[in-house]
């Protein structure tokens, strides 16, 4: 059995799942400590259940974004090497920047040395600042991170107290604004994630839990707890990818379809193509930084089921949360009230919205239910518009090869998955107003734990290799290095790739088994008449999907 | 705030031939430096995905013979669709401006296309005038070439049309490939001066290069006021350019596109693929998004400066000074240029150094008071190992008056009522810009 828990703004959500069947459910509210709320789940998920039974704990937290969020971050520093290119000033780093000479080629070539009295003298003026953790980072450094070791070494050698991170140890993708963040993001949140990672195991220990804690990743795979602590950055923005792979659990393999999660203030929109989640094309941004952590392409609509109905100049116009919808016991009328009022939800209370309805729709000379129609296709022509923007935005995506421009017209989905209290009424509504499927799993409310149960090990490659320089890279932050064969052809570039791969996977304690080829191309590297060599980019991942799926009957069609 | 917007399409799986200048390596450096800055998550700059130009876009300009299939790969139609898509950007104002990261080039491209011709097939450049010209009503567009290379095929496909201001910078014929661009082909009678060529001395600099710039084309370009100025942004110029003398440097380029402002760029050649491309490319889009671009600095050129000799010094200043005069007097009417017999003949050969097609053509241009005229093309082409070709062509020009219209349909009539198979061309073409319609018959 396996047990998955997302950890949510409001709500934790956690299940037990046998395969693709749902054994028990927990539904709670999160409390102040995210930690005490995991055990809390995890107690009464294990009710009647055999802790020795349990395989696997999955994690999905909002620790990081919280955090981050809050400002209880450790204060941090940036060195930078920008050598030439734009204006680092003009770059959104996440932290107070030194520049400092050292510079990299795309290539890997060193073209400018390091002044180690420049880096003493930056050193010197975070310590002044009371900064002690300094990231380092160097355009091109995932290509040949020796000037950001250098570097790291010189400061740990004069300050042993101060902690160092380079930006290539993050991530070998190409970007060094968002190298450089996720270093900084890395360092400032580490103590507390670290924290947070004892406490949890303490809890696992007193629950008699022996099995392996996993986290979900932004992109929907896992990466074991221990290994996190390296990268805390892999979990942050996980709730999307639990409820998409929630959503793609209950649609079933090869699902297509918009997935919809409607919370109080927000409706999270993300898309399933042929059962494999949309990614965002670049990465992440953490409070509008960019950083390099792959994520979900998720867009969010900021309407949820607590978005408020007013009336201004007789026009009716949705607003700000202020509390639970008034069939719940909240002071104003809500989205959720106007579905309760339609029969278009689950929860009772319809009589104490019916007096103010009526009272505000005789005010304006309306009917109740035309108001009620009326604010919830307010809601539906912006989710149109939100829908219209996300398909524009995937079907624009750019292209530098030949064969993805001729590919042809993508196909946009016509099926929606409803995740979240209010998500099914409107989908059922704009269901009837598309004639798109509309699928409510039956464990709708737990989605997300049951898509972080259900999630899968993964891990993606990207290769790239350069036979002149002799230099590899990859996108797994800290896995470069020098070649020691030639490869001379992409047979043996492929193979190589491959190995790397396997070596990552075991480091990472990932079992992984298939890997499938996502790209593959050489360069040739010719100046003048001459070949000098070859450039290769190779790109490989586990195949995205779940370990299982609900069980028939599971996701109900409308 | 309307964004800067990137089409990059560095064509990764297309080559001319593995070891060729324009193969697949040439941008990879240039994606690499962009993608590395972070500067596409910049809020001013918007990256778009490339499309393929349709092929009534592509006979809207040229003869490909014998179709545009058999004269262009999807490369080819991606490139110039990426210009297209841009100027759809543009036009619908979705966009400030746009640079058309794209590869196979295009400028050498002529009016008739027998084959490549300084690795182009089809003009982008000119794909894109007549598009927008067609599309949205435009009349008046400038096109300036920055490429090392003279910018002929760009100069031969609007030598004719009044409209259309082509303006090429360009190392001096003499010195280099395609032998062209003097200053005497200035435009045919019925446009004449809307061809300015600028040929440079090799070893020209930032220096002069900008102030070619400054004295010659932008004062044409007031005196022109066009609604839409297009840069044929080749990078040949740079001073590592293995194919070419110039000594420009990124820092050239990025002045040279903030002050020129262009609504599009579309990159042209460029060879230098490590030591100039990187550079170049990216000091071009940031001066087009209005960022600053003064750190981007070439390390072959940290802690030089880059100079012109005295003789290179004075060299410029005649060229310039030239055209500062030409330009600053009226020029001799329509009429007078035309001459008595109201027809405009050229005999040419023309040679496709990639394809070794060697081509001889006859042009005529008629002389209408109303409208630039209609103009016919005879050509023949051999390639050196056999094949040879016969074609004959005729344009409508977009803004063609009734009369010029109807009469070549009638010659059109005339000339496929009496053609005669085995004996006379291969392949007639009407290409009525003002009509949109593109009639091909075999011989
Ligand atoms: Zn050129
Ligand atoms: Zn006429």
């Amino acid at each position: 059995m396996e047990i998955g828990i997302d950890v949510g703004g409001t709500f934790t959500d956690g299940v037990v799942m046998n395969g693709g069947q749902v054994v028990n459910w927990v539904k709670k509210e999160t409390g102040e400590d995210i930690a005490s709320s995991i055990q809390g789940v995890l107690e009464q998920l294990l009710a009647g259940i055999d802790p020795f039974s349990v395989k696997r704990v999955v994690l999905s937290t909002t620790l990081i974004t919280n955090i981050i969020a809050q400002g209880r971050v450790a204060p941090a520093g940036l060195i930078l090497l920008p050598g030439p290119g734009v204006n680092p000033r003009d770059l959104p780093f996440a932290a107070k920047a030194e520049i400092i000479k050292g510079a990299v080629d795309y290539r890997g070539r060193i073209i400018e040395k390091i002044d180690p009295a420049e880096v003493s003298a930056a050193l010197k003026r975070f310590l002044d600042s009371g900064i002690s953790r300094i990231a380092v980072a160097c355009k091109f450094s995932q290509r040949n991170p020796a000037l950001e070791e250098e570097i790291s070494r010189l400061i740990e050698e004069e300050c042993p107290a101060v902690r160092v991170l380079a930006s290539s140890r993050v991530s070998g993708l190409l970007n060094w604004v968002r190298r450089a963040n996720g270093a900084v993001f890395s360092l400032q949140v580490s103590d507390d994630y670290r924290l947070f990672a004892g406490e949890v195991a303490v809890s696992m220990e007193r629950l008699g839990l022996k099995c392996p804690v996993c986290i979900l990743k932004a992109d929907g795979g896992t990466i074991p707890l221990e290994q996190s602590l390296q990268r805390p950055l892999e979990g942050i923005f996980s709730g999307p990818a639990a409820s998409t792979l929630g959503a793609l659990a209950a649609g079933g393999e090869g699902l297509t379809s918009v997935v919809m999660d409607t919370g109080g203030t927000t409706t999270d929109l993300a898309l399933v193509l042929e059962g494999r989640p949309l990614f965002s094309e670049k990465g992440a941004f953490v409070n509008g930084y960019p950083v390099c952590t792959r994520a979900m392409a998720v867009a969010s609509l900021a309407l949820g089921g607590d978005s408020t109905i007013t009336l201004e100049n007789g026009r009716v116009v949705l607003g700000e949360r202020y509390g639970k919808a008034m069939c719940l016991g909240g002071a104003r009328l809500t989205v959720t009230d106007a579905l309760v009022y339609l029969g278009l939800s689950d929860l009772a209370g319809r009589e104490k919205i019916l007096p103010i309805l009526e009272e505000m729709s005789r005010r304006h000379g309306l009917e109740a239910g035309e108001l009620a129609e009326k604010a919830v296709s307010i809601f539906l022509e912006s989710l149109e518009r939100k829908l219209e923007e996300m398909f524009a935005v995937w079907e624009e995506e750019p292209a530098y090869r030949i064969w993805q421009v001729i590919s042809g017209q993508k196909k946009r989905p016509r099926t929606v998955v409803c995740l979240g209290g209010p998500a099914k009424g409107l989908g059922i509504l704009w269901g009837k107003k598309k004639g798109w499927q509309v699928i409510v799993p039956r464990h709708a409310q737990v989605a997300n734990a049951i898509g972080a149960a259900l999630s899968k090990t993964t891990l993606r490659l990207d290769f790239f290799a350069d036979t002149q320089q002799m230099i590899y890279s990859t996108n797994i932050g800290g896995l470069h290095g020098s070649l020691e064969h030639i490869l001379p052809n992409l047979e043996e570039a492929k193979q190589f790739a491959e190995s790397l791969f396997r070596q990552a996977a075991k480091e990472l304690d990932m079992p992984v088994s298939r890997s499938e080829t996502l790209y593959e191309e050489g360069f040739n590297i010719i100046r003048g008449w001459n070949t000098l060599g070859k450039i290769y980019q190779i790109g490989m991942q586990t195949p995205p999907g779940l370990r299982a799926f609900l069980e028939k009957g599971a996701g109900t069609g409308a | 705030m309307r964004k800067t917007a990137l089409i990059f399409f560095p064509a990764f799986d297309w080559a001319i031939s593995p070891s060729h200048p324009e193969r697949e390596e040439r941008l990879l450096y240039t994606r690499d430096q962009i993608f590395e800055e972070g500067i596409l998550d910049n809020p001013r700059i918007v990256e778009y995905k490339p499309r393929l130009a349709e092929i009534e876009d592509v006979e809207r300009v040229h003869f490909c013979v014998p179709d545009v299939a058999s004269q262009t790969t999807n490369a080819h139609l991606i490139s110039a669709g990426s210009a297209l898509k841009l100027g759809d950007a543009l036009l619908n104002r979705e966009i400030r401006n746009g640079f058309a990261l794209v590869r196979p080039p295009g400028h050498h491209a002529m009016r008739v296309v027998h084959g490549n011709r300084g690795f182009c097939n089809i003009n982008n450049e000119a794909i894109l005038v007549e598009y927008l010209r067609f599309k949205y009503g435009i009349r008046r567009i400038a096109v300036v070439d920055t490429d090392v290379h003279h910018g002929d095929g760009t100069q031969d496909i609007f030598y004719h049309d009044p409209d259309v201001l082509v303006v090429s910078l360009h190392q001096d014929g003499r010195t280099l490939y395609p032998g062209s661009g003097f200053v005497d082909e200035a435009g045919g009678p019925g446009a004449y001066l809307k061809t300015i060529n600028i040929p440079l001395p090799p070893g020209t600099t930032d220096e002069g290069f900008l102030k070619a710039w400054r004295r010659v084309i932008k004062p044409a370009l007031e005196a022109f006021k066009p609604e839409l100025v297009i840069n044929s942004a080749g990078q040949d110029n740079h001073f590592t350019d293995p194919l070419a003398n110039m000594r420009v440097s990124a820092a050239g380029y990025g002045k040279l596109t903030e002050e020129l402002k262009p609504d599009l760029a579309v990159l042209e050649g460029g060879y230098a693929v490590e030591t100039a491309l990187p550079y170049v490319n990216l000091a071009i889009l940031l001066a087009l998004a209005g960022e600053d671009y003064s750190n981007v600095i070439e390390p072959q050129k940290r802690g030089t400066v880059l100079r012109q000799s005295e003789e290179i010094e004075q060299a410029i200043d005649r060229i310039t000074g030239y055209w500062q005069e030409k330009l600053g007097r009226e020029p001799p009417g329509k009429d007078e240029l035309f001459g008595g017999k109201g027809l405009y003949l050229r005999s040419r050969s023309i040679y496709y150094d990639t394809d070794q097609i060697y081509e001889q053509q006859r042009e005529s241009v008629e002389y209408c008071p109303d409208c630039p005229g209609l103009y016919q093309v005879e050509s023949r082409a051999k390639k050196t190992w056999g094949d040879s070709r016969w074609i004959w062509g005729m344009s409508i020009p977009l803004y063609a008056c009734p009369a010029c219209q109807a009469r070549a349909y009638e010659y059109w009539e005339k000339i496929i009522g009496k053609k005669n198979s085995g004996n006379g061309p291969d392949c007639f073409y009407l290409q009525d810009k003002k009509g949109n319609r593109y009639l091909r018959e075999k011989g």
